[in-house]
């Protein structure tokens, strides 16, 4: 006899209310107050990091300085993504397609990762792309990595 | 190649209800940064790899020792994360070195408690199929183990009162702890009941905080502290999981995991040859469970044993003289403050100093109703095995 | 390490997309039984237990707890890690390191996932940190397309390179009853398949399966005692990376990478100096097509930039000089707990010669096996057949 198999959803909903801390909390808050990016910068190796944090992992020293990031920079990498993934913090997809990338932000050694705002085609983007972050108006800003609407290139595609 | 590991330093932050200013890893390094400080110690000169403690439930991320690597030294190095209490930590790291794989080890754990909500963690530890949908939380599991054991072996609510009354009084003296009082039996037993027995004084209160210890080989321990606390024996075992396959009031991994503690430490007489223990009291029931558990005493005269005021500071064998995890200590660094707090005793550092403290035991435990067990020896001296 | 230690027995379920048959403790317990049965042993023998599991992909806080009878750790001696990708790997280097501690003499590792009973991809993202970049919600695919679109620009390698990956895996799958994906496809079947992430297609990653691998470790004198073919673990190395940087999607980056430096630091310990000479057999960790292209050069079996030149030149198939995979790897069977282990266990049988139809046709002596997890980590462990002393 064929046995019933029993399946059980369930949706686990976990509630969390997370602690930007010292360093990243400076930065959101530049980032919907002012709409500046900062990095900060190792006292030993001078790499500067972005986000800002507090130790700098290669060298084991606290980072110092606070070093202000242009909203400029060089696209390091990208893909055009055509899977609707769920967002996690929403538990909603994402509308395909779209375009993300990694930019290197003149100034800072790390990449940002965002959204590219351009036609979701592979001769419209490569690798060393010159883009600019496009920020959302102040009222809107809430102090998040989404106050930044996107990268837009920067000159003719 | 070692027979013998010792932990030669140790670091706590100072446990809060809300640690709102500091990320996790900003707290983690609050400790790590302190504990590299008092030994000297350099992560790339002279620490082999880290193990650290926590759970991605807690932590809310995947792979929650992300968020530590570059303060505890992971960057393209050897890190590693277990998510069990944090005296399971010890007993771990220093598996490693006894393999001979690793000679210096940076062990930490950290919870925010105050960033989620314990009662809906807890809730997911039980299983999906049968048990979770009865809404259990730690609590509530543990009143059903409180109720059996009281039960069972006639342990008072007064009794159990005198372990809240004994450790909240304890903690006000340690200043790492944040829930040190003076409170009256009688104000303990009147206090708001939230799962009968458990008042919400019989609870370890939500605490963010961090513990960093540093565990060492012979060798380099003796280059690096001139009293380093040395581990005579470590024990773990896990016990049934479903509430039903087991009689609450048996503690019978907490006996497995100290005789395999205490083969190794040559502890044949717990109750004489041990001059202080820090135990898991998450609720205050367990206490005397857990004395049992460790053979402090026969089965069912924990009660008598701490009316008797034996468990006192001032006793023959202190029991959780730093105040306990009732004094506010977070869950999963439990263990790792256990371990701590017995450790700065044996090196004659603590904030709470008990005179002469040879032999101290830790106990930590993880899943409901201590489930699993760990058990740590600490001794003065260096033992041969 | 201060006593030597070996593998003297492992087994895997039958990998799957689904496995509605069985609950989590259930489909354990079938690898915990093979290991048991390959070892010719029970349960009584073995003196730990240690669990690898992600507690985020199942929704289940503590499995080691809830599992503790269908992994056999009821009354024993064990833990719980939790490294994500590479936690299979971490527990078998941390049952070596138990048994080689003196402590124990027997040790069974475990690691599993029950994929289908959770948000994989969801999960995934939550890799990321809460508070930046969370809700870009790349999961694994994003990070490899980025990759590989970084590699074809970079090297002029085509997409049809990252095709004969994916034909190579799960050719090599059809030959393991274990495997979760045996496809019978072509480079143009890959080409065809749908575009998930430029340039990755859903034939070039890897899947998401339900399944566990058990491994039973023991000291030598149990090994020489029980085992008919103990395979001996020499050396482990780890390398972990920090967070939020995101540079290995950059393939020309001279930045240190975890898997550079782990293999050096790893064949510096071993004296090797042509790993592609030294090791007979690999299995690597490659979640995508691309990262196996990647990983070729970063283990130094070829120049940097010269990985896809590897695959063309069919150096890396089963019967090629530099078998990389014969199980079908990653892209063939991915439950994450499990995969990392399962690149240890299908080495050891390599060594064994008990891969059946996916045996590399070739004295196995050595094999070298990777991990890949977190925000780039990995776990490289040298597996031989004798101890030369």
């Amino acid at each position: 006899m064929e046995q019933e198999l029993i399946n059980i959803p369930m949706v686990v909903d976990m509630p969390y209310r997370f602690a930007a801390g010292c360093y990243l909390a400076r930065f959101l808050t530049e980032l919907r107050d002012n709409g500046k990016f900062f990095g900060i910068k190792c006292p030993n190796c001078g790499r500067v990091q972005m986000p800002p944090r507090i130790v700098c992992a290669a060298c084991h020293v606290k980072n110092g300085e606070w070093v202000e990031i242009s909203h400029e920079g060089t696209l390091m990498g990208f893909s055009i993504v055509h899977l609707p993934l769920t967002d996690p913090t929403t538990g909603q997809p994402h509308k395909t397609p779209y375009t993300y990338g990694i930019v290197r932000l003149d100034g800072a050694d790390s990449f940002i990762e965002h959204f590219i705002e351009v036609e979701p085609d592979i001769a419209k983007v490569w690798v060393g792309m010159r883009v600019r972050a496009v920020l959302r108006p102040r009222e809107q800003r809430t102090g998040d990595l989404n106050d930044i609407q996107h990268f837009a290139p920067i000159g003719e595609a | 190649m070692t027979e013998r590991v010792a932990i030669v330093g140790v670091a706590q932050t100072r446990f809060s209800p809300k640690r709102a200013e500091v990320n996790v890893g900003e707290m983690a390094y609050e400790a790590i940064e302190q504990v590299l400080q008092e030994t000297g110690l350099e992560i790339e000169r002279d620490i082999s790899n880290a193990v650290s403690c926590s759970h991605d439930i807690w932590d809310g991320q995947t792979i929650s020792d992300i968020g530590i690597t570059d303060v505890i030294g992971g960057h393209l190095r050897t890190e590693e994360k277990m998510a069990m209490d944090g005296a399971t930590a010890v007993y771990y790291g220093a598996i490693g070195i006894l393999s001979g794989e690793f000679d210096c080890t940076l062990v930490l754990a950290h919870t925010k408690m105050s960033q989620t909500n314990r009662n809906i963690v807890n809730n997911t530890a039980f299983d999906p199929l049968y048990t979770r949908m009865l809404g259990f939380d730690f609590t509530s599991a543990a009143a059903l183990q409180a109720r059996r054991y009281m039960s069972v072996y006639g342990i008072s609510a007064e009794q159990v009162a005198r372990v809240v009354m004994k450790n909240l009084g304890n903690a006000r003296h340690n200043p790492v702890m944040h829930n040190g009082r003076d409170l009256s039996l009688d104000e303990i037993l009147h206090a708001p009941m939230i799962a009968d027995p458990i008042r919400s004084v019989d609870v370890a209160p939500d605490t963010d905080g961090a513990v960093a210890l540093i565990l060492a080989s012979e060798e380099r321990a003796k280059k690096i502290s001139a009293s380093p606390a040395w581990i005579l024996g470590l024990g773990t075992c896990y016990d049934a999981h479903y509430l039903g396959d087991r009689d609450l009031a048996d503690c019978m991994a907490l006996e497995k995991a100290s005789a395999m503690a205490y083969r190794m430490a040559e502890i044949s007489e717990p109750r004489k040859q041990i001059d202080l223990v820090e135990l898991g009291d998450e609720f205050s029931y367990q206490e005397l469970l857990w004395m049992e558990g460790l053979g402090l005493c026969g089965r069912g005269e924990a009660g008598e044993m701490i009316e008797s005021g034996f468990t006192a500071s001032t006793g023959e064998l202190p029991v959780n003289a730093s105040g306990g995890l009732l004094g506010g200590v977070p869950v999963n660094v439990a263990g790792l403050n256990r371990v701590a707090e017995a450790a700065l005793q044996v090196m004659g550092r603590s904030g709470v100093q008990i005179p002469d403290v040879d032999i101290a035991v830790a106990q930590g435990h993880s899943g409901f109703c201590g489930q699993h067990q760990c058990v740590v020896v600490l001794g003065r001296e260096a033992r041969s095995r | 390490m201060k006593r030597k230690v070996a593998i003297i027995g492992g087994g895997q379920t039958y990998h799957a997309s689904r496995r509605h048959d069985v609950n989590q403790g259930e489909m354990v317990n079938e690898a915990v039984r093979a290991a048991l049965d390959d070892a010719q042993m029970t349960m009584d023998d073995v003196d730990a237990v240690l669990l690898g599991n992600m507690e985020f992909f199942e929704g289940c806080h503590m499995t080691d707890c809830w599992l503790a009878d269908a992994t056999g750790a009821y009354g024993k001696p064990g833990l719980k890690i939790t490294t994500g990708g590479t936690v299979g790997a971490t527990e078998v280097v941390a049952g070596a390191h138990h048994v080689a501690s003196g402590l124990f003499d027997r040790v069974l590792v475990i690691g599993f996932e029950k994929q289908e009973e959770g948000d994989s991809s969801a999960i995934l993202s939550g890799v990321a940190h809460p508070l930046y970049g969370r809700s870009l919600a790349g999961a694994a695919v994003g990070y490899f397309a980025m990759m590989g679109a970084s590699y074809m620009q970079a090297y002029g390698a085509r997409e049809e390179h990252s095709a004969m990956v994916a034909v190579k895996a799960r050719q090599n799958a059809r030959k393991n009853p274990y495997a979760h994906l045996k496809l019978d496809i072509t480079i143009q079947d890959v080409l065809a398949s749908k575009m998930l992430a430029y340039p990755i297609r859903l034939m070039d990653m890897c899947p998401t399966s339900n399944g566990a691998c058990a491994m039973i470790l023991a000291d030598e004198k149990t090994a020489k005692d029980r085992c008919k073919k103990p395979v001996w673990f020499r050396a482990a190395e780890t390398a972990h990376n920090e967070q939020f940087e995101l540079t290995w999607r950059d393939v020309t980056t001279t930045k240190p990478i975890f898997s550079r430096v782990c293999a050096d630091k790893l064949y510096k310990k071993l004296g090797v100096e042509n790993p592609a000479a030294f090791f007979d057999v690999f299995e690597i960790y490659e979640p995508a097509t691309w990262a196996e292209l990647v990983w070729y050069e970063d283990l130094g079996l070829c120049k940097r930039g010269e990985g896809f030149r590897l695959i063309e030149e069919g150096k890396t198939e089963i019967n090629g000089a530099i078998p990389v995979n014969p199980s079908g790897g990653v892209l063939s069977t991915n439950a994450i707990g499990a995969t990392a282990m399962l690149r240890v266990w299908e080495a050891a049988l390599q060594i064994r010669g008990d891969a059946g139809e996916h045996q590399v046709p070739k004295d196995v002596n050595w094999a070298l096996t990777t991990a890949y997890g977190g925000t780039n980590w990995t776990v490289m462990t040298a597996l031989s057949k004798e101890w030369e002393d």
